[in-house]
């Protein structure tokens, strides 16, 4: 290990990469730094590292200086040379590029003292922000593979099933079966030939979801060694790693971290030199949502067309190529070096009684700190929204949750205080799915949300089975009547008929979620859908066909002087007036766009 | 063996039994639309949804395929199962309004119009997946799959292009529930009346109708699984697991003392005779295709039609097709103008139709056949003395149109006429079979002018061979009818078991021997042997004569350059001695 002996460093840069800050210029502020830190003469002392995603997406792009775990966000390239000079060269931490939380008045320099990373217990995310994802030599100091020395050289595959069950952990890609459980059965099929197979779904296609991602981009080597653990429990001797191809940079370290453990022995024959094989292929997916269901996921990697098949028989009977075959999401295999290295028993030991562990979350929608959290089982919504998300931006009142992407359901208000697990949240319509997590505040309508959700289930659906091709888009064509106020209360009816049969008749997972956004909005909004189709107006506004948009005359001449503005925006010409006059709203002519309520800088144009 | 209750009913199946299958056994029927019993179940069209209790658990699934476990409880008509299926089936109604088994299904649960908007009215595939499933699973071809996703989903080969996976086997059409697939002739060739009666030659098949025995076979350029490896779907179906595709033709080694050959003979190809127009114009059939049409167990149930379906208004019959004529065969069948008359007489008892007997001479040889002829001429059959020159459906007429018109010169009014018809039967002759010249040579037998096996004596020995041992029964000899045929079968048999019966056998005394002494080794005689009655002796390095296989034909003598081939009681000394005597009388 040549790289072993690299130079010591007095200071390391910690420069996000994940997916958001990259976007935000995260390679250009790194080649800055280094610029700086040469121009300094500090090239010698300060060491520039890139990490995975941070977590903290919402305030990126980020910088963690460590030691001293200084945490610099929304930073650009013109900051850096005051960064540099003043943090690096002067030794004082610059407070200007430091979190401010919005209620208090001084920022909070150090990382571990942020609100939105207080409260969160890393597991799966053991690594973030403290690695380079395509060092192998980075994951190998922070105790990586050494729970895969352990499993091979002092544990027989059932005392690694034994400890995984132990630990309690389940299933981290949305339905929540138990790993142990799961291995076992697998380990118990007999296979004609003794082949065995190992899969590693990492097609995450929830809107709004990014867990996956995060950990195939920060951390590969976690996936790979809690494959290797999970091969060596089965005896498998082949591996799969599902990626979508839409993630190009997991696609590029997944290839990266293989390609490393292959050349250091950690994968391919004679493992560790314990006689153990393993060897582990990419396959990307081409994009299907389905592709995510298990058994689509696996006709994908045969060749065929990506579909899923009614189960019984389930993979670890019958998989790949009719071999038995284990399925586990990506953050499932990241949890079990950990829990190899630390015991069962100290997993079990965080969370639920029914759900143990951590879960990653992707906290998105109307809140303050977007980004992804690791938190414990069991803490309650109004922890993560309030606490580590920062409550809702312009102090607007939150409305609802929606968890598990479009196959969940939305949360109300009122359930605020729900601990989250498997159990709760499918007691309250939704699920925990792989942890998408979109907070909506009162400017949310929930029938649009549903529709919104059901279109994107409506597309994605393989059109294998009656209820979920011809049910969803049936569902799909009553919400969108709806929400342009040409419902009836008959399509209510006749929607819940369809949802119930949707979710009980369909063949596989897509089809049996997809009404879940329907039926808890009906059932825990049902008020507004009945607004939508009796008085034919949307409260959140929403619904732009159900709006009528009128000009206050007197705010428009006083204030705004009849800027006419509006009118040479409007597409459809229904505003007339001519400027410095008040204008007036054609309401035969307007087609409901919105445009001029967007456009107006007065807020003399209201929606009713 | 597990107990399942199924509405309230209880019985024992065998494990791995399907709920539908356990159902069907109690006669609970359970509508299906994407299931086939030949193919595997695909749960797509969730229609034949059940709810089940296992362990106080209540869910809806498929029964197609979830199999039954011990103390299951299954409903098929549970309130929650019909409002599902209903719905189902209501939407499917929307998707493929025109389905014909949605409809009914739709009927059958009181849908009169689907609540939701139809797009396409003449649509009817419910993308049941049946199609290609079976293109996949039984033909192996994999020659179509679908396309897009959701609602957009259909049925394509790859790129929507013709697929050179395609294999043409249309079982894709005949799994289409709906009817939604079909299939075009690409290559131009016109349905003639033969195959539209018979149908498209199905790979398994009886030779003929009324065949003996009655026993079906497998056509191996027509059957999928010798194109595939797949299909062998008849094997599933046989309850006697009687189908093997791994049976092979193989070659049996069998002692025995005399041989008759009976291998029968060809029917004359009318497709040589293009004026006659068969192949080309559907209502022009062979005998042999009439045979079929009009056997009671055959395509048309026994009646007489037109390759349109209707019932002809008129008739011919053509004699002599290929027989009596310079350019095909000179000889006469000998059988067809018997059957014709036969047919002509059948047409009048089963329609109204006019017959048209175009005969050159007509020879009722045998008993009772003439008096026959004489029934028919009272009937109104219409004979006509005359060779037909030209079927054709060139109309000149208004009479003549979307008719038969057959051009024939009538000999006995010396005109030549041209009469429309609707049908034409060619009486067509008979050709030695397929594989007569190789017949021949394998028995070493002789064929006379007609390519007929050429018997020894045309009435001392009309069943035997200039082989011994061997005799000739029917049609491999000449043509002739089943009487005959019988007859000669029963001389042949007899010939043969008097040679079997034998306790002592007499050879021909004139035979040819070998000289040990004179023979060269030259081998010349072995191969000139009509007989194959010379070997030759490699350990010797000479020739040497089986006496039971020469006939004395001298041959060899002749031909024997070294003088050792000599001819029994025609030795050179005897034959010189011969002709001595007798220059000194």
């Amino acid at each position: 290990m040549a790289e072993a002996k690299e130079k010591l460093y007095r200071t390391h840069l910690m420069v996000c990469a994940g997916t958001g800050c990259v976007s935000n210029h995260a390679f250009e502020i790194k080649e800055a730094l280094e610029k700086e830190i040469k121009r300094q003469g500090l090239e010698n002392e300060v060491k520039v590292v890139t990490t995975g995603c941070n977590g903290f997406c919402e305030r990126g792009p980020l910088l963690v200086v460590q030691p001293g775990n200084i945490f610099y966000q929304t930073l650009s390239v013109k900051d850096v040379p005051l960064l540099v000079e003043e943090h690096l060269l002067k030794g004082r931490p610059v407070k200007k590029f430091m979190y401010q939380p919005p209620e208090e008045k001084t920022p909070v320099p150090v990382l571990s003292e942020i609100n939105f990373f207080k409260k969160q217990v890393l597991v799966a995310l053991r690594n973030r922000g403290l690695i380079d994802p395509e060092k192998i030599e980075d994951y190998i100091a922070r105790d990586g593979y050494k729970a895969l020395v352990k499993a091979l050289t002092q544990m027989t595959p059932e005392e690694i099933i034994q400890e995984i069950t132990v630990s309690g952990l389940r299933g981290r890609g949305g339905a929540g079966f138990p790993t142990g459980l799961k291995w076992q059965l697998v380990r118990n099929s007999p296979s004609p030939n003794g082949e065995k197979y190992l899969v590693c779904n990492g097609d995450e296609g929830d809107p709004g979801a990014f867990m996956d991602r995060s950990i195939l981009e920060a951390d590969p080597h976690s996936v790979i060694e809690g494959m290797l653990i999970g091969a060596k429990a089965i005896g498998a001797t082949q591996g799969f790693i599902y990626v979508r191809n839409e993630y190009p940079l997991a696609v590029k370290r997944i290839y990266i971290a293989l390609d490393r453990a292959r050349s250091l022995g950690l994968l391919g024959h004679d493992i560790l030199g314990t006689g153990f094989d393993f060897d582990i292929r990419v396959v990307r997916g081409a994009g299907a949502f389905v592709c995510g269901e298990e058994t689509a996921l696996l006709a994908s990697i045969e060749g065929r067309l990506g579909e899923p098949r009614p189960r019984p028989p389930y993979p670890a009977e019958k998989g790949l190529w009719g071999k038995p075959t284990c399925i586990n999401n990506v953050e499932t295999w990241a949890n079990v070096p950990v829990i190899i290295d630390r015991g069962g028993k100290w997993f079990a030991s965080i969370g639920t009684p029914t759900s143990k562990g951590t879960k990653v979350f992707s906290l998105v929608g109307k809140i303050n700190n977007t980004g992804l959290v690791e938190v414990p089982m069991g803490i309650t919504l109004r922890e993560i929204i309030y606490d580590i998300g920062g409550g809702i931006p312009g102090g607007k009142k939150f409305k609802a949750v929606q968890t598990g992407g479009p196959s969940g359901g939305c949360i109300p208000a009122e359930k605020i205080d729900l601990p989250i697990d498997y159990e709760s949240l499918t007691e309250a319509g939704s699920m925990m799915g792989s942890g998408g997590m979109v907070v909506m505040d009162e400017d949310t309508c929930m029938v649009d949300v549903a529709r919104y959700f059901l279109s994107f289930t409506q597309d994605e659906s393989c059109g294998k089975c009656t209820p979920c091709r011809e049910g969803t888009k049936a569902m799909l064509d009553i919400l969108t009547r709806i929400t342009e106020g040409k419902g009836t209360e008959e399509d209510l009816v006749l929607l819940e008929e369809l949802a119930q049969t949707v979710k009980e008749a369909s063949l596989c997972g897509l089809g049996k979620t997809a009404p879940n956004p329907v039926l808890t909005t009906l059932r825990y909004f049902r008020d507004e859908y009945i607004t939508h189709i009796r008085d034919k107006k949307c409260p959140a506004h929403v619904c732009r066909q159900l709006n009528v948009y009128t000009i206050d005359p007197q705010i428009c001449l006083e204030k705004g002087h009849g800027c006419d503005v509006c009118r040479r925006n409007c597409a459809s010409e229904a505003i007339t007036g001519a400027k410095g006059e008040s204008h007036k709203i054609d309401q035969a002519k307007c087609i409901k766009c919105g445009v001029c309520f967007d456009v107006c800088n007065f807020g003399a144009v209201r929606v009713e | 063996m597990v107990t399942v209750t199924i509405d309230g009913k209880k019985i024992q199946v065998e494990e791995g039994t399907t709920i539908l299958q356990a159902a069907k056994k109690l006669d609970i029927s359970i509508p299906t639309l994407c299931y086939h019993p030949l193919i595997e179940p695909y749960a797509a069209c969730r229609v034949c949804l059940v709810e089940v209790s296992v362990r106080g658990r209540k869910d809806l699934i498929t029964s197609c395929n979830n199999k039954v476990q011990d103390g299951m409880e299954v409903e098929t008509a549970s309130p929650r199962v019909l409002r599902s299926r209903r719905l189902n089936v209501e939407m499917l109604l929307a998707r493929a309004p025109a389905a014909e088994p949605v409809q009914r299904l739709a009927r059958e649960m009181g849908i009169d119009k689907p609540r939701f908007p139809i797009k396409d009215p003449n649509e009817k595939c419910i993308l049941c997946g049946l199609c290609v499933r079976a293109c996949e699973q039984v033909v192996g071809a994999c020659a179509i799959s679908f396309i897009d996703r959701g609602t957009e989903r259909k049925v394509m080969p790859p790129f929507g292009e013709p697929s050179e996976a395609c294999i043409g086997c249309t079982a894709c059409a005949h799994f289409c529930p709906t009817g939604a697939i079909t299939y075009e002739d690409k290559y131009g060739r016109q349905v003639i009346h033969s195959e539209l009666y018979l149908g498209p030659s199905t790979a398994i098949r009886v030779p003929i109708r009324q065949a003996v025995p009655m026993v079906p076979f497998i056509d191996e350029s027509a059957c999928i699984h010798f194109k595939t490896g797949k299909c062998q779907l008849c094997v599933k179906v046989c309850d006697r697991q009687a189908v093997n595709h791994e049976m092979k033709e193989e070659e049996v080694e069998v002692e025995v003392g005399s041989i008759i050959l009976a291998t029968g003979f060809k029917p004359f190809d009318a497709r040589r005779i293009p004026a006659y127009g068969y192949g080309r114009l559907p209502n022009v059939i062979t005998a042999l295709e009439f045979e079929h049409l009009v056997n009671a167990s055959g395509p048309t149930g026994g009646k007489i039609l037109l390759a349109s379906g209707e019932e002809p208004k008129s008739v011919g019959i053509v004699h002599c097709v290929g027989s009596r004529d310079e350019n095909y065969n000179e000889y006469c069948s000998r059988v067809c103008c018997m059957y014709s008359l036969k047919f002509a007489h059948l047409i009048k008892e089963k329609t109204e139709a006019d017959i048209y007997d175009f005969y050159i001479d007509m020879r009722c040889f045998g008993k009772g056949y003439e008096e026959f002829y004489h029934r028919l001429l009272e009937e109104g059959t219409k004979f006509i003395r005359g060779r037909v020159s030209e079927i054709t459906d060139l109309a000149v007429t208004k009479e003549e149109e979307g008719k038969l018109i057959i051009r024939v010169e009538d000999t006995l009014l010396g005109v030549v006429r041209r009469i429309p018809v609707d049908m034409v039967i060619l009486a067509t002759g008979l050709e030695p079979s397929v594989d007569h010249n190789q017949l021949a040579k394998t028995f070493n037998i002789s064929c006379s002018q007609d390519t007929f096996f050429l018997e020894r004596h045309p009435k001392l020995a009309p069943v035997s061979t200039f082989s011994d041992g061997i005799f000739l029964a029917g049609c491999c000899q000449a043509p002739r009818d089943i009487p005959d045929t019988v007859a000669q079968a029963g001389g042949a048999a007899a010939e043969a078991l008097a040679l079997a019966d034998k306790a002592s056998f007499s050879l021909e005394p004139v035979t040819a021997e070998i000289d040990e002494n004179l023979c060269s080794g030259c081998q010349i005689c072995v191969g000139l042997c009509p007989f194959t009655a010379i070997t030759f002796d490699r350990e010797k390095e000479i020739s040497v004569i089986n006496d039971a296989l020469c006939k004395g034909c001298g041959t060899c003598v002749a031909a024997c350059p070294s003088g050792a081939a000599q001819q029994k009681h025609f030795r050179d000394r005897q034959i010189m001695a011969e002709i001595e005597g007798l220059l000194l009388v």
